[in-house]
């Protein structure tokens, strides 16, 4: 078996990295895939927090690097997902503590093993998102329809198409607020994509939920009724080859809507 | 019940209006990005273009007087294809004695800040006919510019 090696980057932080990294791992292992997820963000780790599982934690990348534990020994599972494996960042060590090279040979052992290893990249365009691109061979750029983001996002993809070793590089496009583009206030998924001319691969609705199952340990694709837990769900199914069409997000709840509405409802009476 | 109709027609005509009118918040982040990333995949910086743009007003203020505040250099996304856009408000076109003068105080004057046209042009006074064909061309061209953005 030889896993596909996934980098999941943005450059700018806070735009959902980790939370898709969560929920896209999560997404695959639901599926039957065998998913482990490396936090290569050193010093400040989340992904344990947003898995549930940082109690669990006995060793750590870095742990693993320095030779004080065997790779398989530093894998936390996941609790509900057997499938599911998390590698976890030290909390108290910085980004030079695990180096390109230590990073590739770690993603190469676990292709061995795994069928997807999803890399949480740091934020920034440094040597952590050096380390986090060196192992992966296809890279998912999260952005959001906001300008910092956008240009964040513009010049991770310079970076990565400067890499040989990323052979194909795709668009999520999170926080999308359907409301807002409808309004004229916000960027759309078209202006983005047209911009940064790059495939998408989701468009992720903002969610309430995203806060309420960051706050359980629990990603968002575990509930069967949550929109961006749908979203998330199809972009883990495209990643494995699926075609599936983009959920239609908008809702008709908006001003703009209620207008429409009250006119043909007077329109209606007229007649 | 007619009234009520009336009035709300005008008020959604009226915000159709306006929103017309003003760029819109998306549409302004759009152009704002498209600028800054151009500069950012350059890495051509503002006091480059700052710069060209002094140099390009030296240059064509030869054979156009032109309304200096109101030039425009902006870089312009055509697809893939990245374009620099130059806007000059024509006021008037020079004639040839006056392009002429200013060439020959070029040469007398300022032989150091002569850009490499100047140079051939001043070289060789036999060339003086092809150099007017060319100022023509300048604009034409600058003229189809304006046009084009106004």
């Amino acid at each position: 078996m030889s896993g596909r090696v996934i980098v999941i980057t943005s450059g700018k932080g806070g735009v959902g990295k980790t939370t898709t990294n969560a929920n896209i791992g999560t997404a695959l292992a639901r599926a039957g895939k065998k998913v482990v997820m490396i936090d290569t963000d050193l010093g400040l780790r989340n992904l344990d927090l947003l898995l549930g599982l940082e109690n669990r934690i006995v060793y750590t990348i870095v742990d693993v690097v320095e030779e004080r534990c065997k790779l398989r020994q530093a894998l936390v599972k996941d609790k509900k997902n057997p499938n599911l494996c998390l590698l976890a960042a030290a909390q108290t060590r910085d980004k030079t503590a695990v180096t390109e090279e230590q990073l590739k040979k770690i993603c190469e052992e676990l292709q061995k093993d795994f069928d997807f290893i999803l890399v949480d990249c740091p934020a920034g365009i440094e040597q952590g998102f050096q380390n986090a691109v060196a192992g992966a061979s296809e890279a998912i750029v999260v952005t959001t329809p906001e300008m910092s983001a956008v240009r964040d996002a513009d010049r991770i993809i310079g970076l990565l198409e400067a890499k040989e070793e990323i052979k194909s590089y795709k668009l999520l496009l999170n926080r999308v607020r359907p409301n807002l583009i409808k309004s004229n206030d916000m960027m759309s998924v078209e202006d983005v994509v047209e911009i940064l001319s790059a495939d998408l691969i989701g468009i992720i609705p903002e969610d309430t939920g995203i806060i309420t199952s960051t706050n359980k340990g629990d990603p968002i694709v575990n509930d069967e009724n949550s929109l961006a837990g749908k979203a998330y769900n199809n972009v883990a199914r495209r990643i494995m080859g699926e075609d599936v069409p983009f959920l239609n997000l908008e809702e008709d709840t908006g001003v703009f809507a209620k207008v429409k509405k009250f006119f043909s409802g007077l329109m209606g009476k007229e007649k | 019940m007619k009234d009520i109709f009336q009035d709300l027609f005008n008020k959604v005509f009226g915000f159709f209006r306006q929103a017309e009118k003003e760029e819109n918040a998306k549409e302004t982040a759009v152009n704002r990005l498209r600028v800054v990333l151009m500069q950012d995949r350059t890495n051509l910086t503002p006091e480059l273009l700052e710069k060209m743009r002094g140099e390009l007003i030296e240059l064509l203020s030869k054979y156009v007087e032109m309304d200096k505040d109101a030039l425009e250099l902006n870089f312009e996304q055509e697809g893939n294809q990245m374009a620099l856009m130059l806007s000059i408000p024509v006021l008037r076109a020079k004639d040839e004695d006056e392009i002429e003068a200013a060439e020959t105080s070029d040469e007398e004057n300022e032989e150091s800040s002569e850009d490499n046209d100047e140079e051939q042009v001043s070289e060789d006074e036999n060339d003086t006919r092809t150099d007017e064909t060319e100022s023509e061309k300048q604009e034409s061209n600058t003229n189809s510019k304006q046009n084009k953005s106004k």
